[in-house]
């Protein structure tokens, strides 16, 4: 049964390529042969062993698992794959065309907004340097690609897609909103940081596929230049991010509200600034923006690439260079007006809510049975496939409307996430899911508060914890505590009870 | 087909359980044939979300029971959005018209009378008795699945406990569970014991077999005494969230509570309740009038340990009630008015109340409630959009404003050209419109109608973007509006 569409596949083609000139066809081939023969010097395939903590039991290991993905030579002992590939890496091999031996990789740089990772192999495990490529800014609609793959045996695989489409997309790694080449593919769809060639030059590695659609997202050779500039330059910097978030601007009625005159059409509503990346400290809400340097937005967002035709306003901010600045044209209170904005970004784990913690073990402190997790989005997304109907409201409106605005007075949402039955803390073991306002009368701002309370009026009886909403106080009496611990420890098989990091 | 035959099978027992009885108890079922009646109705809902309209007709059989020379006891929800309540008795062919005269949507209660006097020349009143004692035998009288005669099944009083009445989803209640056989239809007869009735067959358990539930006759008593002054004002409620936190022994020394005292932790109060000002977060409850508190928040009452709440269901909307509770380690005692208590989005589910609404702009508002909630189907709880699950999980603590008697929620656009772009704040709950805070429907109506600027501006809780409606056309464009979808008035504002 796999055999018959295979064969209308090759049929299909046949018929598509019959137009072509025999003599050019033949030339093709043996042209791709020889780029054949070239390209797999410059191929790795990566086999990846990745282990992650539980979010519930952040004491505890996940099972490891085996991922796979591919890469490409961009110095001889530099291999380029995409950041999802790595997320959580504990150990990483690559197995390369005509050696038979793995070489051990190590990480040197990893960007997840970019969702782009720059690897470095042994050069004492290879018996020849790989083959550099460099990648081309060429985008032609419509061009065929060819996608060149080392498979985990060692051989060289191709299949052929064609370039579709530029577009913003949502970022599956990170919280980033990055710019995408859409290519259109067979079923077989490639991913995992295959990648692809315009008449056997390179443009792009995949970012991610979907096979429902047959379609696959491609990183485009313009990020991966600044990202392996960036990465060369010894300090890395990364991409700046958004600081605000805008909505489209087509309500007529809005528009007259807001007292624009008719003849402006353009412009973006600025629906919230936040506390962290590009813009957000110029821009307010309510703002119409109008265009960003001298590119005119549509009431859409979008504006005109000289390359990608239209494409979402955040490429002109993410595909910049941080410290860069970026100029506005804004329409406020009834007029219009120009702020400059310097471009910058922030690390997942400076929100309030961090979208991500690739590789870290959660943080956690467990008191008296009393297990007390940071908020984060991996802990909500432990409830599941439906994590976001599940999640208590109250944890999940955290992490919806203020995962960027942390500020000086709250840099963490410290949950009590549940409590190890023991005796100690008989009468509260229903508790869980619930925000700690105050510990031992201090405002928690961080998850060091905590430990900082812990150890304040020594003398006192009882550790107190309070919470929001209406929930009862924690108390815990000190000289039972430690006891307590201990027995926690060994019963529940806790190799340590605080993991913080300082 | 199964269903029937197994109803079959189920009527072949009863009556087998009528002839042993009729020998061994001189309690047979021909003795309450001129008590037990059989109840059909009619029935048509709301649909919440377009207000104006109601939803197919529905009919079902139920039963009841005689209670006085001219009134007839049954369940709510035999006759709740009832069109039409008609009555029968066991071997007669007559029908006879009934009104229902009183509906306690909360204990799942009604009183019918029959718009033909003639229809209790010949009728007995049963008598109320006691709660049964667990294990002790009562029997159930009614029409379970319709039928023609009065069916009787005999059970054991299996357990007595405070449980959730499924009639409104929300309010708990006494209940009896027994395990004589309670199936659709017995709904609303009476279970009986030593010739006086000892419950109301109401509800039973659909994953379980031989769990039925009766309503105790604390809690047909309180219907009868409320309804006596000729209003149904319902039962009291607490007003306040409390955690039985007093377990833990170091809480207990926190609150400086003398040892071995027990009681309850109160966590906070509801605002506009009736306890508003009588408890702090903290204080511990250790009396209720002369009943103590336990750690569990359990009473002891009618010798059955029963949670706190049954010393608050014993009394009418306006009686007082004595507290006694510990802050900071002392003493204190108030007297707390017996209240209704309820918070400002409606958890549990309405009937027989029109539903309120306003229409501007073609975009309907109407009170955020259960029922509207509901309309999701049945898995609404997780359905619904984040910041209705939000607001019904937090709608106590969220609510800030004293103000505050209800929400109101865009619950659907009718489309035109005056919102078309109005879509994007569906199922949103308004906030403010024009400046102007939104804490009951008549608000909404008033700031729309109040209105002079050329814009109308609405916000939304959750929501950062204003909707922005263009007001001379929103008057302009209503009657087409109107007209085209059908909608015969532009606001409802009574129930």
């Amino acid at each position: 049964m796999t055999y018959r569409p295979t064969l209308t596949i090759t049929i299909l083609a046949a018929i598509l390529f019959a137009g072509c000139e025999t003599a050019q066809r033949r030339n093709s081939d043996s042209a791709e042969k020889a780029f054949k023969d070239e390209i797999k010097h410059s191929l790795v395939f990566l086999d990846i062993t990745t282990s992650a903590y539980e979010n519930l039991q952040p004491w505890k290991l996940a099972p490891v698992r085996q991922e796979h993905g591919y890469g490409c030579a961009v110095a001889p002992y530099q291999v380029l794959t995409t950041a999802r590939n790595m997320i959580d890496a504990a150990f990483v091999k690559a197995r390369r065309f005509g050696q038979n031996e793995f070489v051990p990789v190590t990480v040197k740089v990893i960007d997840y907004e970019a969702n782009l990772c720059l690897l470095q192999l042994d050069p004492n495990a290879m018996n020849a340097p790989l083959k550099p490529i460099t990648f081309v800014e060429d985008f032609n609609k419509n061009a065929e690609l060819t996608a060149w793959w080392i498979s985990s045996g060692g051989q060289i695989n191709t299949s052929h897609a064609a370039l579709d489409r530029a577009e913003v997309n949502k970022s599956n790694v990170s919280y980033s909103q990055v710019l995408d080449y859409i290519v259109g593919s067979s079923p077989q769809t490639p991913g995992r940081g295959r990648l692809f060639c315009y008449n056997e030059k390179p443009i792009g590695i995949a970012y991610w596929s979907d096979s429902a659609n047959a379609e696959a997202g491609l990183a485009p050779a313009h990020t991966i230049n600044l990202f392996l500039q960036n990465a060369r330059s010894g300090s890395y910097e990364g991409f700046p991010s958004l600081g605000f978030s805008a909505s489209n601007l087509v309500d007529p009625a809005m528009r007259n509200y807001l007292k624009m005159p008719p003849e402006i059409t353009d412009g973006v509503y600025v629906t919230k600034t936040y506390n962290l990346g590009t813009a957000g400290d110029v821009l307010k809400a309510g703002d119409v923006i109008l265009a960003i340097d001298n590119n005119p937005i549509d009431s859409h967002g979008r504006f005109q690439h000289p390359v990608f035709d239209r494409i979402m306003y955040h490429d002109l901010i993410t595909s910049r260079k941080t410290g860069d600045s970026i100029t506005f044209d804004i329409f406020r209170d009834g007029r219009k007006k120009q702020v400059s904005a310097t471009a910058k970004n922030f690390k997942a784990s400076e929100m309030l809510v961090p979208f991500y913690e690739y590789g870290k073990q959660p943080e956690y402190i467990i008191t008296a049975g009393y297990v007390i997790q940071k908020l984060t989005r991996p802990y909500l997304t432990s409830w599941g496939d439906n994590w976001q109907g599940a999640v208590p409201p109250h944890l999940y409106n955290y992490y919806r409307n203020d995962s960027f605005n942390p500020s000086d007075e709250r840099e963490d949402i410290l949950v009590l996430s549940y409590v190890l039955p023991t005796d100690i803390s008989l009468g509260y073991h229903s508790l869980g899911r619930i925000v700690i306002d105050k510990y031992n009368g201090i405002k928690v701002r961080s998850i060091t508060d905590i430990t900082e309370a812990m150890k304040l009026n020594p003398l006192d009886k009882f550790d107190t914890i309070t919470f929001e909403n209406d929930n009862p106080t924690v108390v815990i009496d000190r000289s039972n505590r430690y006891a307590a611990d201990k027995l926690i420890q060994n019963n529940y098989g806790i190799n340590k009870l605080i993991n913080v990091t300082p | 087909m199964y269903p029937s035959v197994k109803t079959q099978a189920l009527l072949l027992l009863s009556l087998i359980a009528v002839l042993s009885a009729s020998v061994a108890a001189h309690d047979p079922a021909n003795t309450y044939q001129k008590s037990v009646i059989l109840i059909k109705s009619v029935s048509q809902d709301f649909d919440y979300a377009t207000p104006w309209k109601q939803t197919a007709m529905a009919s079902g059989v139920g039963s009841g029971f005689v209670i006085s020379e001219n009134s007839i006891l049954t369940n709510a929800h035999n006759v709740s959005n009832s069109k039409y309540v008609e009555l029968k008795k066991q071997g007669l062919p007559q029908r006879y018209l009934a009104r229902v005269a009183y509906i306690g949507h909360d204990c799942d209660l009604a009183i019918l009378t029959a718009q033909d006097p003639a229809f209790f020349n010949d009728t007995v009143p049963l008598e109320l008795g006691p709660i049964p004692t667990a294990n002790s035998t009562v029997r159930t009288y009614g029409f379970p699945m319709g039928g023609r005669h009065i069916s009787v099944t005999e059970g054991v009083v299996s357990r007595i406990q405070m449980d959730v009445y499924s009639h409104s989803r929300a309010d708990r209640h006494l209940v009896v569970q027994t395990d004589a056989a309670i199936n659709p239809g017995n709904s609303g007869g009476p279970v009986m014991q030593d010739g006086k009735v000892v419950g109301v067959a109401f509800q039973g358990l659909r994953a379980a077999d031989n769990i039925g539930y009766m309503i105790p006759t604390t809690v047909i008593q309180h219907f009868l005494d409320d309804t006596a002054d000729g209003t149904y004002d319902g039962f009291g409620s607490m007003g306040f969230s409390f955690f039985p936190a007093l377990h833990s022994e170091s809480y207990h020394q926190y609150l400086n509570l003398p040892p071995d005292q027990q009681g309850v932790v109160v966590l906070n109060t509801m605002l506009n309740s009736s306890v508003e000002n009588i408890f702090e977060p903290e204080d511990v409850i250790t009396k209720l009038d002369d009943y103590d508190i336990d750690n569990d928040g359990m009473v002891n009452v009618y010798g059955l340990t029963l949670h706190m709440s049954e010393i608050i269901e014993q009394k009418q909307i306006g009686d007082t009630i004595g507290i006694t509770l510990y802050r900071n380690g002392r003493e204190q005692t108030a007297t707390a008015t017996v209240a209704v208590n309820r918070p400002p989005l409606p958890y549990w589910r309405q009937f027989d109340e029109k539903p309120r609404y306003y229409l501007y702009a073609g975009l309907t508002f109407v009170p955020l409630s259960r029922n509207y909630l509901e309309t999701w189907g049945q898995e609404w709880a997780s359905e619904i959009p984040f910041r209705l699950k939000y607001l019904f999980a937090n709608s106590i603590q969220l609510n800030k404003s004293k103000e505050r008697k209800e929400y109101v929620v865009m619950s659907e656009m009718l489309p035109d050209e005056v919102n078309s772009y109005s879509k994007r704040y569906l199922n949103s709950v308004v906030e403010t419109v024009n400046g102007v805070a939104i804490n009951t429907l008549a608000d909404l109506k008033e700031a729309f109608e109040n209105n002079e600027e050329a814009f109308c501006e609405i916000k939304f809780m959750f929501s950062p973007t204003p909707l922005i409606i263009d007001n001379e056309k929103a008057f302009v464009r209503a009657p087409e509006i109107m007209n085209k979808y059908n909608v015969p008035a532009k606001a409802s504002l009574e129930n």
